[in-house]
């Protein structure tokens, strides 16, 4: 057997036993307790929902799901319950984005779960989760977006001359937002082929917006909550959406694109460039659902004008009622769904971990197995949650904002706005939704 | 007479305990019948209908939000109402729903006759055709919407790409972008699911159709326009105006599709009722502003249904039935 075979198999064997906790956690006794939760549903979350009976069995409680949905349809439920005053259930799935507009329907958790708990979890990531100075949610997976590419273009000696002759300047991975903007019109030729492309609806278009906006050196709000994104560096943000789409450098659909239309578009092989979620690392580079797989670059995603990096980010979270009737046992729960173990669970599957340790020991089995695009994402985008993640502001009013300032980014990019025009319109919107919740 | 049988004896007479209640209930016995049989369908009417409309209609005059249920208690009279009249998105909204249910229920009505008639002709396997007629309603309408949405995906979709294989186009057409084939995109979805509820309907009609007027239409030298046009197409427009009144009431169900296929995008283009309320009933979670707007919706409902209840009566006078 080669000795590189023999290495491999020998580290993947001590891997798990090296990353085991030396001491099997406590979650307590709650027997004949039924606690009652609301969690969200979807494919890539169930594996770890597969975990909920060991703890019943550590702690003898039951677990009721009372709901299993998507966070939107969950969202709706949740302020259905707040109207109702039903909120007889303990545990919530949430969201850094969503958790502000909830109030004080959810518990402070540095109450209630241990510091050295506490002390596990990436801090910048229980900042993100930290809403008037209550920790109102445990993380369970981060998110950050960085940009994939499909390698083989940027090696092919005939796109290298074509491009400097054009541009002036070596084909390479993009290191600016600039770059990507003149390579992703390098490359179109639609419509069989698109430099790149971006979601383009709800509050998808305005998170990338958003991420534009700060990479150019604007802000959403002045420190008075004034809407101030239709500066010139919101103007500059808007535009470079815009004149892709004008060039035909993206696909003609983007405006009504949406995650799932993006991620399908780069496992097509008709785009070369696209900045996405690090859930989506496994699907494109699977042979059975992708055609790059095997032929997947990964940067950091690039810097605008400012010099600062894209970084729009959002985790995955678990919440405990104000109202649960026995905070204890909730805490354990969500303690026991983002412990160590759990979230290697779910890292294997590719969902960025919440806890320092899993990072490091998620690449390590991966280094181990052989995976190395894995360790590549994995190192990606734990530079970038590490260095370059920064949230929507945490006010209830996001959403909200976010409505009014969709369509009309939507509006500049099919042409019926400048984008002036239509950053000016959006933030009288603003405005009013501001003015309406008493910040002015 | 058996000595071990119970005797039974009228119950005495209590007159000393009758109150002024039980003498009145004695006394309007038979004008009080009817209300009391009734009374179940009332209070069901009560509960289920008119005290949830009351309960909307008073959160529209409130700045009620589903996140902070204490604003329920301010009153803020017709202001949710007034700035609804000078919300230009809103009345564009409210005209393109008009616009969408015109098309799509006329649509809808033409596709289904035709099919109502084809499988009224068809003499062997007419059950397993109506059962697979009725397929498309069986979905639930967010499936439908992704389907038609990765259908007229511009990019990797099926429908251009077919396009494009064929050589029909060498473009990329925006199906779900420009705002006339994104309207087209949403109708064709809804077509889809909806029309086989008509083609089902009609088809009843056509059931239940005697024979003798098309026999006599023969005899007489009718051909077959003239037959369908005066004798077997007043026979169905009763069952056509049920089904458009149903469906009109029904189409709401289209909001997933919308939701799904381009809530309301690009830029408002397809923006209907029903996502906007959506929006800003619960993303927004502005219920008192979204009621004032359902509240003006539903004279949108009201017409809708008044107008083909006037055609339904016309039709049936037109065919000699009940006033």
């Amino acid at each position: 057997m080669p000795k590189l075979t023999m290495k491999a198999m020998l580290a993947t064997a001590l891997v798990p036993l090296m990353a085991m906790p030396a001491v099997a956690a406590d979650y307590g006794d709650f027997s004949g307790y039924t606690l009652r939760v609301k969690l969200i549903g979807g494919a890539q979350y169930e594996p770890l929902y597969a975990e909920i009976s060991k703890w019943e069995e550590m702690t003898g409680a039951t677990v009721e799901i009372l709901s299993r949905k998507n966070h939107f349809e969950l969202d709706r439920e949740i302020k259905q319950d707040i109207a109702a005053g039903t909120l007889d259930w303990c545990v919530g799935s949430n969201h850094t984005s969503f958790a502000p507009q909830y109030g004080s329907i959810y518990t402070d958790l540095s109450a209630i779960v241990s510091e050295e708990t506490l002390a596990g979890f990436v801090p910048l990531v229980l900042e993100h989760g930290t809403v008037d100075g209550r920790l109102v949610q445990l993380p369970r997976h981060s998110d950050v977006s960085n940009l994939f590419y499909i390698k083989s273009l940027y090696e092919d000696a005939e796109n290298q001359a074509g491009f400097k002759a054009e541009y002036g300047y070596d084909l390479m991975p993009p290191e600016t937002w600039a770059q990507v903007k003149d390579q992703a019109m390098f490359f179109a030729n639609p419509p069989d082929f698109f430099g790149t492309q971006f979601v383009g609806k709800d509050e998808a278009i305005t998170g990338r917006f958003y991420e534009m906006l700060v990479a150019e050196g604007g802000a959403l709000f002045s420190d008075d909550w004034e809407p101030t994104f239709n500066s010139e560096a919101g103007v500059r943000a808007l535009s470079f959406f815009v004149d892709l789409y004008k060039a035909g450098a993206v696909p003609v659909g983007v405006p009504n694109y949406l995650w799932d239309d993006t991620g399908l578009g780069f496992a097509s092989g008709t785009v070369a460039m696209n900045l996405d979620w690090g859930g989506w690392s496994a699907f494109f580079n699977d042979p059975a659902n992708s055609k790059v797989a095997g032929d997947i670059g990964l940067i950091r995603a690039p810097k605008g004008s400012a010099g600062i990096r894209t970084g729009w980010s959002g985790s995955h979270t678990f919440s405990v009622t104000e109202s649960c009737d026995n905070k204890e046992a909730a805490a354990s729960f969500v303690t026991f769904l983002t412990d160590y173990d759990r979230q290697m669970v779910e890292a294997r599957k590719g969902l960025l971990p919440t806890r320092g340790q899993v990072w490091d020991d998620a690449k390590a089995e991966f280094s181990a197995s052989g995976n190395d695009f894995l360790v590549t994402v994995f190192e990606t985008y734990q530079a970038s949650m590490a260095e370059d993640a920064f949230t929507p502001p945490l006010i209830p009013e996001w959403i909200e904002v976010s409505n009014a300032l969709w369509p009309k980014l939507q509006a500049a990019m099919v042409g019926d706005m400048t984008p002036q025009e239509a950053l000016d319109e959006a933030a009288e919107e603003a405005l009013l939704v501001m003015e309406d919740a008493g910040y002015r | 007479m058996n000595p071990a049988r119970p005797v039974m004896r009228a119950a005495p007479p209590n007159d000393g305990f009758v109150t002024p209640v039980t003498r009145f209930f004695k006394r309007n016995q038979t004008a009080l019948t009817p209300v009391l049989l009734l009374s179940p369908a009332l209070l069901t009417m009560l509960f289920v209908v008119a005290i949830p409309l009351a309960f909307s209609l008073y959160t529209s005059l409130t700045p009620y939000r589903l996140t902070r249920p204490e604003s329920i208690e301010i009153f803020v009279g017709a202001r949710n109402y007034m700035r609804l009249l000078s919300n230009d998105d809103f009345w564009e909204a409210f005209l393109r729903t008009i616009l969408f249910l015109a098309i799509a229920l006329n649509v809808e009505f033409v596709l289904g006759l035709g099919i109502a008639l084809l499988i009224n002709k068809i003499t062997w396997g007419q059950r397993t055709l109506r059962t697979i007629m009725m397929f498309p309603m069986m979905f639930s309408p967010i499936l439908v919407g992704f389907q038609f949405k990765f259908i007229f995906n511009d990019n990797i979709g099926i429908l251009n790409n077919a396009l494009q294989s064929l050589g029909i186009t060498d473009r990329a057409i925006p199906w779900l972008v420009d705002g006339k084939l994104a309207m087209f995109s949403i109708i064709f979805a809804e077509v889809w699911m909806s029309t086989s509820v008509f083609a089902i309907l009609l088809l009843a009609g056509l059931f239940a159709m005697p024979r003798d007027p098309l026999e006599a239409a023969k005899v007489d030298g009718c051909n077959a326009w003239q037959t369908f046009r005066h004798i077997t197409l007043p026979f169905i427009m009763p069952f056509a105006f049920i089904a458009m009144t149903i469906r009109s009431l029904d189409v709401a169900r289209a909001y997933d599709i919308v939701a799904v296929m381009t809530d309301g995008g690009p830029a408002g283009r397809t923006e209907l009722l029903w996502t906007m309320i959506a929006r800003v009933g619960y993303e927004n979670a502005r219920m008192g502003q979204a009621n004032a707007m359902a509240y003006i919706s539903t004279i949108l409902s009201i017409a809708f249904t008044y107008y083909f209840f006037t055609k339904l009566v016309a039709a049936r006078r037109y065919m000699g039935g009940a006033e």
